[in-house]
């Protein structure tokens, strides 16, 4: 009451109220702790559920289904991309976008501030950033744009590239092409690397998870001779190794054979792998099943084949890879670069790192399969589809491969409009400089 | 001549004068016309008796008793009595009281005349709360629609906005759904927000209350749901600028002012109530039973493997590896639990399953009286009532006092003080599995339970795809508790005759705790041990005020002026809690728990500095002007714009009082008035308009990441009212109505405008766009029959409001809709939450497949591929369709908010019976059934689904709408306006049959007043809605632009009750 007789006066103080839950963007950016603190604000939204906490790794298996996994959920939007017919608003689609472009717009926010961060730690900081700002951008590409082996780069196009200058604009930001998509993410990644250290810390990127990405791109644009290099660098580090069993290199926390993976614990994090593909008794929707015509590429006797069980509660085959909700977010383990150098080396012939024949009957003792003695580009492949089953690899390597996915009486070849996401509906509306995907 | 009642009120009772200071005023002037008529006349006989109150049945003094076609009259004493001197030629006597319904009596041969009086809640002449102050119906110049708490006591309905249904013009309020103690969506005159809030400001007793969402989950609740409305006096509605102004920046979406009862000097009075009743739903739902089921989905299966050149019936080695194995191996034999499919053992109604037997019993205790000096109303209340879902209750426990005491004769003080506690046994929300009308989805061949008596469920006994809540409800509990105290202090200072000044204190605390643990069996716990959260919420409301009242009347002149300055604070901190792995089912609590999830603690304020005033004028009984106006400062904005001013006009003309109307024998009262002005729409998040980053967590590490845009110019929305409108009486008030034009367009809509997502964010606070809505609202009120045995009342209410989105940022002509289940988008030039989409076409009567309309123009190259075509024979007439989604122009499809809405009702009384029927509607609405792609999309899934999929095509040159039974394949099931039904309803909202005792029985009883009655609410319900109930709004999915949409939202409950009420 004492407080009106001063209102006249102006006690406008009081109007003056901070959030208590939040901070000004000043002070985010202001010294070097908030900076870093800032940088973990880039990893958490990158392992959103929409983005590499699973839902894109998942998108990316639906795509690739061809008959050997089915979608039985009741969410429409993933349903949607297991048929091959989004339509452009698709939830699915438009939340990667989102979570995309905010993991790259704090990295810009980041990459801003080195200047205030202390100098013996900017390196890392600045290598961090680019590496989550390289992935975000690539991982974008793949979904959003024609593939690289559709050619036509330098008129395909890729997705806008928001640099430093971009950040936190509001301004319409038109599509690059391919080629400078590309262009971009090499950059990133390259200059990543060469920032980075080599420790390994729960969760973070290292030099190696830099390469492990780079071998990626380079496959993309079939830069076997980058991709081999780069998988080298990332085996030769000596810093990884294979776990002793494929089972032993999923459901747990990171692992010696992780070259980047997203923490979750059951305070924090979501897996939604488990969420999608596991049985509701491990917490899971029970979404995906695993069809037989999947099991027709295992060769008899190999260990990953058993790598399964039956719903209990209603008798679908589900894979192990994904049962417990608290495991890491597995995105790149170093199976994956044994058979990317081993696949590249056959392609390359060469023999840089180790003989492609070793490299490939490493990873298939590993499965208890017998060793080959002639290691060929269709069995390196092969081998390949086996080892990365359901982690969402597959959709990518259709892809650049050029290969057709055949559901039913449907079929998807690598270039077809239908495996390229719709820029979303909500992004075309505002932004008019953006151009539709061809198809939607 | 007696003057007429009015005159003296028109002249002497100003502003906050009641009714009760005017008795010692007339009864003066009655006592002088007595004694002068005694002289006057020669006196045959006497005639004397009570006159008492149909309310509560206590005495009446003051009531002017009068020998009709003479002067000759008297007024009842203290208690109620009369006594009068007849003339011989004296054959009816009416009895008149201001506010009351006048009655004529013949006298016969009586020597004594007991008179029940009932109030007049239709007269002009009545008394209007308004903001800071109370008013003459007849001298208002602003449109408030007044619903008095006699009409609404003890029905049955957790929360008065249910009450009120139906009786305030322009006022739509619906019920999410039939889920008890749940949020309703209150929209006065239309939607004039797309962001922030559109829901009207709740003022009880002076005091803005707390009325924020406070759910811990998807569904909101209603913290209205905590007053007693049993206590209510009055309910006004401010609808126009005139009205609402004086509340200033957050008045755009109407102001509701609930005053409460307060004591009456005299006798103390007691009421009691007892109630008790049962709900069931308005409205089953037909489901397919277990050999229909079989047949739908064993076609659905067969129709696949046919389309892949299969024959898994007549060709048993196509069996293997066929959609039919699928569907038989996969579903049925899992569905039939411990049961036999092919032999139909089982035929489960899964609907019924949803719902519980569900009592209603409430008890009221009321006792009002005082001195002279000290008046007191003092109230308990209990409610407990169940949900029609399995589960769901609720129960209110509450206590009033409001104490008023003289002091002096300068001052005085008065203080409201409420306590309530409330426990709701909750749900989940209407998307989750374990909601119960989610149940629908279960196979009819499934048992629910096992031959020993276990739950079937879709882990630990598996017979299902879906988790079904006949297992949430035995293992789970969800309890929010609420406690509640609302206090109102406050001091008045006579400073003269003329002027007041009065302070003000206000306090709104609210305590909530939601207590939620789902076992290791529910879907939530299975995997981890079991679920717990506890969590803690605290609203402190703080307002304070002095103000200044001046009223003075001079010659023709009266003045009248209110202003103040008020100041509110409030904070809501809350604290949660959650945790897995519990060592037993019964160990419920956190500190049992193995593992701690997740621990957070909020805090958000906001403040408000204001000043209001408000000036009438009124000459010659006839001319009124108001000019009010408020200025605010809230912390809700940033320094550049923090302050906003409203100001509003309203000028009104009482035609009936100049001479050319005075003499009409038909036209009792007739004014015209007019408003403009300005109200502002505050309703958006703390801190909307600071740039943020928030904290984040990743690995065990904790992040900051941006999460607002800022906005430092961010702003007010305003409202921008007109108002024209007509008050009449004809046939001395026996007719009496309004009625209103109105048009508000509203401007720089605070909104949550969707930016490019390559700035890291998606949303931006913006002062952007324009909305309008226009309308007429019409109310009116028919006396048929006045007698002191019989009366018969007739009123209705019907109001049409025209919302249009006029512009949003820029050049941007549409938002939404989001995501591809609901339909609801923002589109310049048309209603906010309109539904967007496909049109759905039927069947293709050749081949079965889903038809869309294509609403645009085709290319050859489309034409040529055939993905546009033509149904030959004009099925679908000569416009062009597609079976590919996708290529269909979206199109504009309906509106989800009525065109009208209405509500009419009529109240007989005879002798001491009593019969009020309210009937409640709203026409001109579609309604989106979001769960339609699940149970009514001919067989796509393995849920069960309506009957009315079995007019599914079979066979070539069916025509049907119901395109082609297809397992596990989109045939038809997208969102379109397959799924979009009529949602226009009628309804019998409220019955009433009463009975009142009569007097002279009561005087044996020593009661002053004892009503026995039966109350029957949504008796019933007349639509061509194809879901449960028209009245729906589904709980997850309800926003501003969200609208319409249903998604196995629960019926209204249909609730009958009796009871009796004791006055004594």
């Amino acid at each position: 009451m004492a407080c009106i007789g001063f209102f006249m006066l102006g006690c406008s103080d009081d109007l003056e109220l901070s959030d208590p839950n939040n901070i000004g963007s000043e002070i985010a950016l202001s010294t070097d702790k908030n900076i870093k603190t800032t940088l973990i604000g880039a990893y958490d939204a990158l392992s959103a559920p929409a983005f590499f906490g699973g839902n894109t790794q998942r998108n990316s298996e639906l795509l690739a289904a061809n008959a050997e996994i089915t979608f039985t959920g009741t969410f429409n939007d993933p349903a949607d991309i297991y048929r091959k017919s989004m339509i452009t608003a698709n939830a699915d689609a438009t939340a990667m976008w989102l979570s995309a472009y905010s993991t790259i717009n704090i990295c810009n926010n980041v990459l801003s501030a080195l200047e205030r961060v202390n100098a013996e730690d900017r390196a890392q900081v600045e290598g961090e950033a680019l590496f989550l700002r390289g992935l975000s951008l690539f991982e974008l590409t793949l979904f959003f744009a024609k593939p690289y082996s559709a050619g036509s780069v330098t008129t395909n196009l890729g997705v806008p590239i928001m640099s430093v200058e971009d950040r936190n604009s509001t301004g319409n930001k038109a599509r690059a092409t391919v080629a400078e998509t590309y262009a971009a993410i090499v950059s990133d990644l390259t200059r990543a690397e060469s920032l980075l250290g080599a420790d390994r810390k729960n969760g973070k990127a290292t030099k190696a998870s830099a390469a492990a990405v780079l071998s990626r791109v380079y496959l993309q644009t079939a830069n076997y001779t980058g991709a081999r290099d780069a998988a080298d660098r990332v085996i030769s580090s000596g810093n990884y190794s294979l776990t002793s069993s494929v089972a032993a290199a999923f459901n747990g926390t990171h692992s010696v054979e992780d070259v980047f993976d997203i923490p979750v614990s059951s305070v924090d994090g979501l897996n939604t792998f488990v969420t999608f593909y596991s049985a509701t008794v491990n917490g899971g929707r029970g979404d995906i099943e695993i069809q037989a015509p999947h099991f027709l590429q295992y060769e008899p006797g190999d260990a990953r084949r058993s790598f399964y069980y039956t719903d209990p509660a209603t008798g679908d085959t589900r894979t192990s890879k994904w049962v417990n909700r608290f495991s890491s977010v597995k995105v790149i383990r170093l199976a994956e670069l044994y058979l990317t150098r081993a696949e590249c080396n056959i392609r390359l012939n060469t023999s840089v790192g180790a003989a492609p024949l070793a490299d490939l009957n490493r990873i298939r003792s590993r499965a208890n399969l017998s060793p080959l003695a002639v290691a060929t580009i269709a069995a390196a492949l092969q081998e390949r589809r086996i080892e990365l089953a359901h982690e969402g690899a597959r959709i990518h390597d259709i892809k650049r491969l050029g290969l057709t996915i055949v559901e039913g009486t449907n079929s998807y070849p690598f270039n077809s409009n239908r495996l390229v996401f719709p820029i979303p509906q909500r992004e075309i509306d505002i932004n008019k400089g953006l151009i539709q995907n061809e198809g939607y | 001549m007696l003057y007429p009642m009015r005159y003296f009120i028109n002249k002497k009772a100003k502003g906050n004068l009641g009714l009760l200071k005017l008795k010692p005023m007339y009864k003066f002037f009655l006592l002088i016309f007595f004694i002068s008529s005694l002289a006057l006349q020669a006196q045959d006989r006497t005639i004397s008796g009570k006159v008492v109150s149909a309310e509560d049945g206590t005495a009446l003094p003051g009531v002017n008793v009068l020998v009709k076609g003479t002067s000759i009259g008297t007024v009842t004493d203290a208690s109620g009595f009369y006594k009068i001197a007849l003339p011989s030629a004296a054959e009816v006597l009416t009895f008149s009281f201001i506010g009351l319904l006048s009655q004529e009596v013949t006298i016969g041969d009586r020597s004594k005349i007991d008179i029940t009086m009932s109030a007049d809640v239709k007269q002009l002449s009545e008394v209007v709360v308004v903001g800071y102050g109370t008013q003459l119906k007849q001298d208002l110049t602003g449109n408030i629609s007044k619903v008095s708490g006699d009409a609404i006591q003890n029905i049955p309905v957790t929360t008065f906005e249910q009450a009120i249904q139906g009786r305030a013009a322009g006022v739509l309020i619906t019920a999410q759904n039939g889920k008890l103690g749940q949020g309703l969506n209150i929209r006065i005159r239309g939607s004039s927000s797309i962001s922030a809030s559109n829901e009207p400001l709740y003022v009880i007793d002076g005091i803005v209350v707390t009325n924020d969402n406070l759910s811990s989950n998807a569904a909101s609740t209603n913290a209205l749901a905590d007053i007693n409305f049993n206590d209510i006096q009055s309910i006004e509605i401010l609808k126009d600028a005139s009205a609402a102004a004086i509340y200033g920046s957050r008045a755009s979406n109407g102001v509701v002012l609930i005053t409460t009862k307060r004591g009456k000097a005299g006798k103390s009075n007691f009421t009691a109530n007892l109630q008790f009743g049962s709900s069931k739903p308005t409205r089953k739902r037909e489901f397919l039973n277990a050999q229909q089921y079989i047949e739908l989905m064993r076609e659905a299966a067969i129709n696949n493997d046919v389309r892949a050149g299969l024959d898994p019936v007549n060709n048993p080695a196509d069996y293997a590896g066929s959609d039919l194995e699928f569907l038989e191996g996969s579903f049925l034999d899992l569905f039939q639990g411990d049961t036999d499919w092919r032999n139909l053992e089982t035929n489960t109604n899964w609907e019924n399953e949803a719902y519980q037997k569900a009592s209603l019993t409430s008890f009221d205790f009321s006792a009002s009286g005082g001195s002279e000096k000290t008046t007191f109303f003092f109230s308990g209340g209990y409610l407990d009532q169940d949900g029609i879902l399995i589960g769901n209750s609720f129960k209110r426990l509450s206590g009033r006092l409001n104490l008023d005491h003289k002091a002096t004769d300068r001052l005085s003080f008065g203080i409201s003080t409420v306590l309530s506690n409330t426990i709701n046994n909750r749900l989940s929300a209407d998307n989750a599995f374990s909601t119960p009308l989610q149940l629908v989805a279960q196979a009819p061949i499934t048992p629910v339970r096992d031959k020993n008596g276990k739950l079937f469920d879709n882990v630990f006994n598996p017979a299902m795809s879906y988790y079904p809540a006949t297992v949430e409800r035995e293992n789970s509990n969800f309890v929010t508790t609420v406690y509640r105290n609302i206090n109102n202090l406050s001091a008045t200072y006579k400073v003269s005759n003329a002027i007041k000044v009065i302070g003000e204190y206000g306090l709104d605390l609210l305590i909530q705790n939601d207590d939620r643990y789902q076992n290791e069996f529910t879907e939530t716990g299975a995997s981890i041990g079991g679920f717990g959260q506890s969590r803690w919420v605290q609203v402190v409301n703080q307002t304070g005020r002095v103000s200044l009242a001046f009223d003075k009347n001079f010659s023709q002149h009266s003045i009248s002026i209110t202003t103040g300055a008020e100041i509110q604070n409030k904070s809501i901190s809350s604290t949660d809690a959650r945790a897995q792995g519990f060592p037993l089912p019964e160990l419920k609590k956190l500190i049992s728990a193995g593992e701690p999830t997740t621990t957070l603690s909020t805090l958000t304020e906001e403040s408000f500095q204001s000043v209001f005033a408000r000036a009438n004028y009124k000459f010659n009984d006839r001319y009124l002007v108001s000019i009010s106006g408020r200025s605010d400062g809230s912390s809700k904005f940033g320094p550049n714009n923090r302050f906003g001013f409203f100001p509003a006009a309203s000028a009104g003309w009482i035609l009936s009082q100049e001479n050319f109307l005075k003499s009409s024998k038909a036209i009792s009262f007739f004014k015209l008035r007019t408003s403009y002005g300005f109200t502002g729409n505050a309703g958006i998040n703390n801190y909307s308009y600071l740039a943020q980053y928030s904290g984040v967590v990743y690995g065990g590490e904790p992040g900051l990441a941006p999460s607002q845009i800022p906005n430092p110019d961010l702003q007010w929305e305003k409202t921008a009212q007109f108002d024209v409108g007509i008050d009449f009486g004809f046939f001395n008030d026996r007719v009496t109505g309004e009625i209103d034009y109105y048009n508000k367009q509203t401007t720089d809509l605070l909104l949550n405008t969707p930016v490019p997502g390559t700035s890291g964010l998606a949303t931006q606070f913006k002062n952007v766009g324009d909305l309008e809505n226009k309308g007429v609202e019409l109310v009116l009120n028919y006396a048929v029959v006045k007698r002191s045995d019989l009366s018969v009342t007739l009123g209705g209410n019907i109001a049409r409001n025209e919302n249009k989105v006029l512009k949003l940022d820029g050049a941007q002509s549409q938002i939404g809709p989001v995501g591809t289940r609901f339909l609801n988008a923002l589109i310049v030039g048309q209603p906010i939450g309109s539904f967007f989409g496909r049109e759905f076409a039927g069947a293709n009567p050749a081949n079965g497949d889903a038809l869309f309309y294509f609403n645009r123009q085709p290319t050859q190259a489309e034409l040529d591929a055939g993905t546009a075509f033509v149904v030959p024979n004009g099925v679908y007439g000569d416009r062009y369709v597609t079976r590919n989604f996708n290529s269909a122009q979206a199109i504009v499809l309906a509106n989800p908010t009525p065109k009208y809405i209405y509500g009419f009702n009529t109240n007989i009384t005879y002798r001491g019976l009593e019969l009020s029927v309210l009937f409640q509607g709203v026409y001109g609405n579609k309604i989106f059934d979001g769960a339609g792609s699940f149970l009514s999309a001919n067989g796509r899934f393995e849920d069960n689904s309506t009957v009315d999929q079995l007019a599914r095509w079979q066979k070539p040159g069916d025509i049907t709408s119901v395109p082609q039974a297809r397992f596990y394949t989109n045939n038809g099931a997208q969102s379109s306006s397959r799924f979009l039904y009529d949602g226009s309803y009628l309804r019998l909202k409220t019955i009433t049959l009463a009975y009142n005792v009569p007097a002279s029985v009561l005087s044996k009883l020593s009661l002053t007043s004892l009503r026995v009655y039966t109350t029957a609410q949504n008796l019933l319900t007349f639509t061509d809605y194809k879901g449960w109930d028209p009245e729906v709004n589904t709980d997850f999915n309800a926003t501003n632009v969200n609208l319409g949409n249903d998604f196995y939202a629960a019926p209204q409950p249909k609730n009958i009750t009796v009871g009796v009420k004791v006055g004594f």
